[in-house]
C-alpha cells in the first residue's frame, strides 16, 4: 500500500467529513468504517497496537474498524479509497467544490434536535448502557435480528445459495434470531423457506422455546401449529 | 462527555493536517507577576488557592486592549479563538490516555477538533456546551462571571479558595431581580402540599437522557429525605413562581454539608435539583436561581459548593462514569434501556444476569442497619471514606439521617430484604460478626426511578443506585494488593445486587468512583452513555481521579461523595 498515493481528493473529502454535520447523524457502523479506512489509509494498512481491552468497548471497535479495513482491502488501497469517497459523497462531499466548514451552523443544528430535558441543569445525570452496533458477523443473521422482511426477501432471491438453516459464527440460526427478537414476519418468511424449528441453539434451546422466554406468543402460536 | 473524549471521538474521521503548531508561549510575559488575589484574602480562614502564573489570566485579559488581543492572535498565527492553555490540556489528556490516536495527537489536531465542535463560541459566550439547549448553565458568559476555575486553567500549587469570604456586611441583601410576572418563594418541604409541588415539577421537567427517552422521578418522600438533612436550611430551598397563579415554574436547592478535599475540611452547600419549566427555558432563569442560591449560601455564611451536572461547565474536579447492572434484562431490553447484542439471544442474556435468590452474608451476619448501629457505621464510614480524595464528613445525627430516615415505614423483619417498604428510599445492610458482634461492613443504595417516556408497556424504570459502602478489610495491611479488599466488595455489592433484584428493581446503577471500578465488569456491569462531572465552587484543587486515574490514584479513588 506504500505505493499508493493518496489524492488530493482524499484529503478534500476526509477535511469535508471533519467538519461534516451530516456526519452527526449517520450511524457508528458508518463512522466506524470511515474511521477503519482513514487509519488504512493514512497510518499503516493493520492497527499498529495491541487490541484494547474489552471494557474499552469504543477503543475496541474502532481498532476492530480498522484491522476489518486491512483484511479487506489488503494491498488494493485504490480500492479503499474509492470506498471512503463513496462514504463521503453520500454523506453530502461535492468533489472539487470548496465546502466551507466554518459556515456550517452548529448551533442550529442543535435546536433541530429534539428538546432536552434537563436544561443543563445541576443534579445527577440520566445514563442508559452505551449502545455499539456490533454485526453478527452474518449477513442473514443480521437481517434476522433487524426485522426487515423485505430486506431478507431480496436476500434471500438474491442469494440461492444460502442454505437458511446454517448457523451463523455464534451457533445460531437465523429462526433463532427472528424468535428471540420476536419478528413474526420473517419468522413466517423462514419457515416458508425451509427453516428447521427442530434444530437447537448453543445453549440447547430451540426456535419455540427462544420465543416462550422471550414472551412471544404469536410467534409460539405460529411454531406450534408448523 | 468530557472534552478530551470529544476531541478522541471527533477523529474518528478527522484528517490530521500537517500544520505548524503554534507557540503561545509568548503570552504568559510582561504581566504574569500581576497577582489578584490576596488584597482582600484576609476575612477567612480558608487558605486562598495559589495557582501558577497563567491563573492570572482572568485579570489580564480584562486588561489586554482589543488590539493588543489582535496583535497576539497574528503573531500566533491562530485566529480562532482557543486559548493554547485549552490545547494543551486537551493534549495531555488524549497522550494520558493513549489509545492508538495518542501517537498522532498534535496540538493542531487538538485545536482543529476544538474548532469543529465550536468551543470558541462556548468561550466567547456564544453557545453553551452540549448545543443551545443545555445553554442555560452552559454559558460561559455566567460562568466566567463565577469564582469557578475556567476551561483551560492549570492545575493550582496549593489547594484554596479564588475568591475570599465576604464579611456579612458586604453580602447582597436583597434578592436578585426576576423576569416580570416571575417572584421568588422560600418552598417549605415539611408542607405536603409544598413537596408535591415539586415533585411535580421534577417528574414534568427534570433530567432527561440524551435520547428523552427516560426522565428522573424523584419521589416526594425521596425529595424530602435529600433536602432535609440535619441542619438543613428552608431559605436555600429556593423557588420561583408565577406571579399572578403562584404556579412553581423553577426550583433549585442546598444543603449543608461538612466536605473534605484533600487535606482541608470546610462547611459547603451541596447543590442539587436545579430544574426550570420546559416552557421557561428560554427566559434564562438558571444563571439567576444559582445566583440566588448563592447569594442564601453567602447569607449563612457559606462560601463554597459541591454540585454535580451531567453537562461539562467550567470546570470538573473530576468526571466518572454511569455503569449499569441490568436486573429485568427482558423490561430493559423492551424499553430499549439496552439491547441483545448480536452475537447472543436474549435467552442467554438473561441467564448470564441471573443472580442468586438470597443474599449470600445472610449467613455471615448480613441484616438491616438500626439505629444502635450508628456510632459503630459513623466510625467505620468515617475511616473508611478518608482514603478518597474527596468525602462527605458525617456526624453521627447525619449517618442516622442519610442512613435510616429514608427507610419507609412498616416493619423491620428478618425477611425485609426480600420486599420493600412504603415510602422507603434507602436500603442500608450491616455485616456484624456474629461471635465479636462488631459491625464489619456498611453497604447502601437509594432508589430513584425514571418514567420510561416511549414505551407502550412500561412507564417507570425502577432504578437502584449504587449508595455509600464500607468495609474493616479495607483497613488491614495490602488489603488492596492482595486482592482481599476486592474479593470482600464483590461480596457485599453481589448481595447488594441480589437484594435490589429481589425487591423489583430493574437496573443498579453505580459510578466509576470510590473502590468501584475494580468490581463493575466482574459483577456484569455494562458501560453508559452517560457521565457525571462533579464541582466545586469557590474552591481550587488539582482533578480528582474518577473515570481516569490522576497520577499514583486508581481511577474512581479521588471521589468519595456520593451524590442523590
Amino acid at each position: 500500500m506504500s505505493s499508493h498515493v493518496l489524492s488530493p481528493a482524499f484529503e478534500d473529502a476526509a477535511f469535508y467529513l471533519s467538519g461534516a454535520s451530516s456526519l452527526s447523524a449517520v450511524s457508528n457502523t458508518i463512522k466506524l468504517e470511515l474511521y477503519g479506512l482513514y487509519k488504512y489509509l493514512t497510518v499503516s494498512p493493520t492497527p499498529t497496537t495491541s487490541r484494547p481491552s474489552i471494557l474499552d468497548f469504543a477503543g475496541r471497535a474502532k481498532w476492530d474498524a480498522w484491522s476489518n479495513a486491512g483484511q479487506t482491502y489488503g494491498d488494493r488501497a485504490a480500492d479503499a479509497e474509492s470506498r471512503y469517497l463513496t462514504i463521503a459523497r453520500n454523506l453530502g462531499w461535492n468533489e472539487g467544490k470548496e465546502e466551507d466548514v466554518q459556515t456550517v451552523d452548529f448551533s442550529s443544528i442543535s435546536q433541530q434536535s429534539k428538546e432536552y430535558g434537563s436544561g443543563g441543569g445541576l443534579g445527577n445525570s440520566v445514563s442508559t448502557m452505551a449502545m455499539l452496533e456490533e454485526q453478527s458477523g452474518s449477513a442473514i443473521s443480521d437481517l434476522a435480528i433487524s426485522g426487515d422482511t423485505q430486506q431478507l426477501l431480496s436476500f434471500l432471491g438474491a442469494h440461492h445459495e444460502v442454505d437458511v438453516n446454517e448457523t451463523d459464527e455464534n451457533g445460531y440460526t437465523p429462526l433463532h434470531l427472528a424468535c428471540d427478537r420476536g419478528h413474526t414476519k420473517v419468522v413466517e418468511l423462514l419457515l416458508s423457506r425451509g427453516a428447521d424449528p427442530s434444530i437447537k441453539d448453543p445453549d440447547g434451546l430451540t426456535a419455540l422455546e427462544l420465543a416462550e422466554i422471550s414472551g412471544h406468543d404469536t410467534i409460539m402460536s405460529i411454531l406450534k401449529t408448523t | 462527555m468530557s472534552l478530551s473524549q470529544k476531541a478522541k471521538e471527533k477523529q474518528v474521521a478527522s484528517p490530521e493536517p500537517e500544520q505548524p503548531v503554534p507557540d503561545d508561549e509568548a503570552d504568559s510575559g510582561s504581566d504574569a507577576s500581576d497577582e489578584e488575589h490576596d488584597v482582600t484574602a484576609t476575612s477567612s480562614s480558608l487558605p486562598a488557592a495559589s495557582t501558577p502564573s497563567t491563573s492570572s489570566k482572568k485579570k489580564k485579559k480584562k486588561k489586554r486592549s482589543k488590539a493588543v488581543k489582535a496583535l497576539n492572535a497574528l503573531r500566533t498565527g491562530h485566529t480562532d479563538g482557543i486559548p493554547q492553555s485549552m490545547v494543551n490540556a486537551v493534549l495531555e489528556k488524549v497522550r494520558a490516555e493513549g489509545g492508538e490516536e495518542a501517537a498522532n495527537a498534535d496540538a493542531a489536531t487538538v485545536r482543529m477538533a476544538l474548532e469543529q465542535m465550536k468551543i470558541k463560541d462556548v468561550i466567547q459566550g456564544k453557545a453553551g456546551i452540549g448545543g443551545k439547549n443545555k445553554k442555560d448553565t452552559g454559558d460561559h458568559k455566567f460562568w466566567g462571571t463565577q469564582p469557578v476555575p475556567q476551561l483551560g486553567e492549570e492545575a493550582p500549587l496549593e489547594d484554596g479558595y479564588i475568591e475570599p469570604s465576604k464579611p456579612p456586611a458586604e453580602v447582597r441583601q436583597d434578592p436578585y431581580p426576576l423576569p416580570k410576572d416571575f417572584e421568588w418563594a422560600t418552598v417549605d418541604i415539611s408542607d405536603p402540599a409544598q413537596l408535591r409541588e415539586v415533585y411535580e415539577l421534577l417528574s414534568a421537567n427534570y433530567v432527561e437522557d440524551d435520547d428523552a427517552s427516560f426522565r428522573f422521578q424523584y419521589s416526594a418522600e425521596f425529595l424530602e429525605w435529600a433536602l432535609k438533612p440535619p441542619g438543613y436550611f428552608m431559605e436555600w430551598h429556593v423557588g420561583v413562581r408565577v406571579a399572578t397563579n403562584k404556579k412553581l415554574v423553577a426550583f433549585i436547592s442546598g444543603v449543608p454539608m461538612q466536605l473534605r478535599v484533600r487535606d482541608h475540611t470546610f462547611t459547603v452547600s451541596e447543590v442539587n435539583f436545579l430544574c426550570v419549566h420546559k416552557k421557561l427555558r428560554s427566559k434564562r432563569l438558571a444563571p439567576v436561581l444559582i445566583k440566588e442560591i448563592t447569594r442564601q449560601c453567602h447569607l449563612k455564611g457559606i462560601f463554597q459548593a459541591l454540585y454535580t451536572a451531567g453537562v461539562l461547565l467550567p470546570t470538573p474536579v473530576s468526571t466518572c462514569r454511569y455503569y449499569h447492572r441490568c436486573l429485568n434484562i427482558k423490561k430493559l431490553v423492551d424499553v430499549h434501556f439496552t439491547m441483545v447484542p448480536p452475537t447472543m439471544t436474549l435467552a442467554r442474556m438473561i441467564r448470564l444476569h441471573k443472580l442468586p435468590e438470597s443474599p449470600r452474608l445472610l449467613s455471615h451476619g448480613l441484616r438491616e442497619m438500626e439505629a444502635r448501629d450508628v456510632p459503630q457505621v459513623a466510625e467505620l464510614y468515617s475511616k473508611y471514606t478518608s482514603r478518597f480524595g474527596m468525602s462527605h464528613i458525617m456526624s453521627k445525627e447525619e449517618i442516622s439521617h442519610i442512613f435510616l430516615s429514608g427507610g419507609g415505614e412498616g416493619p423491620r423483619t428478618t425477611s425485609s430484604w426480600k420486599t420493600p417498604r412504603e415510602r422507603q428510599v434507602v436500603w442500608t445492610y450491616v455485616v456484624e460478626n456474629p461471635r465479636t458482634k462488631k459491625v464489619t461492613d456498611l453497604v447502601s443504595f437509594y432508589s430513584l426511578p425514571s418514567t420510561v417516556m416511549n414505551s407502550d408497556k412500561h412507564n417507570l424504570l425502577k432504578a437502584a443506585y449504587l449508595f455509600y459502602y464500607a468495609t474493616d478489610v479495607a483497613f488491614a495491611e495490602k488489603a488492596e494488593e492482595d486482592g482481599h479488599l476486592k474479593k470482600r466488595l464483590m461480596e457485599l455489592i453481589g448481595d447488594c445486587l441480589i437484594i435490589a433484584d429481589q425487591c423489583g428493581f430493574d437496573v443498579v446503577n453505580a459510578l466509576t468512583l470510590m473502590d468501584n471500578v475494580p468490581i463493575l465488569q466482574d459483577h456484569r456491569f455494562g458501560k453508559g452513555d452517560g457521565m457525571l462531572n462533579y464541582y466545586l465552587y469557590n474552591w481550587r484543587t488539582a482533578p480528582l481521579a474518577g473515570v481516569n486515574p490522576t497520577g499514583d490514584v486508581a481511577a474512581g479513588k479521588g471521589i468519595g461523595v456520593v451524590m442523590l
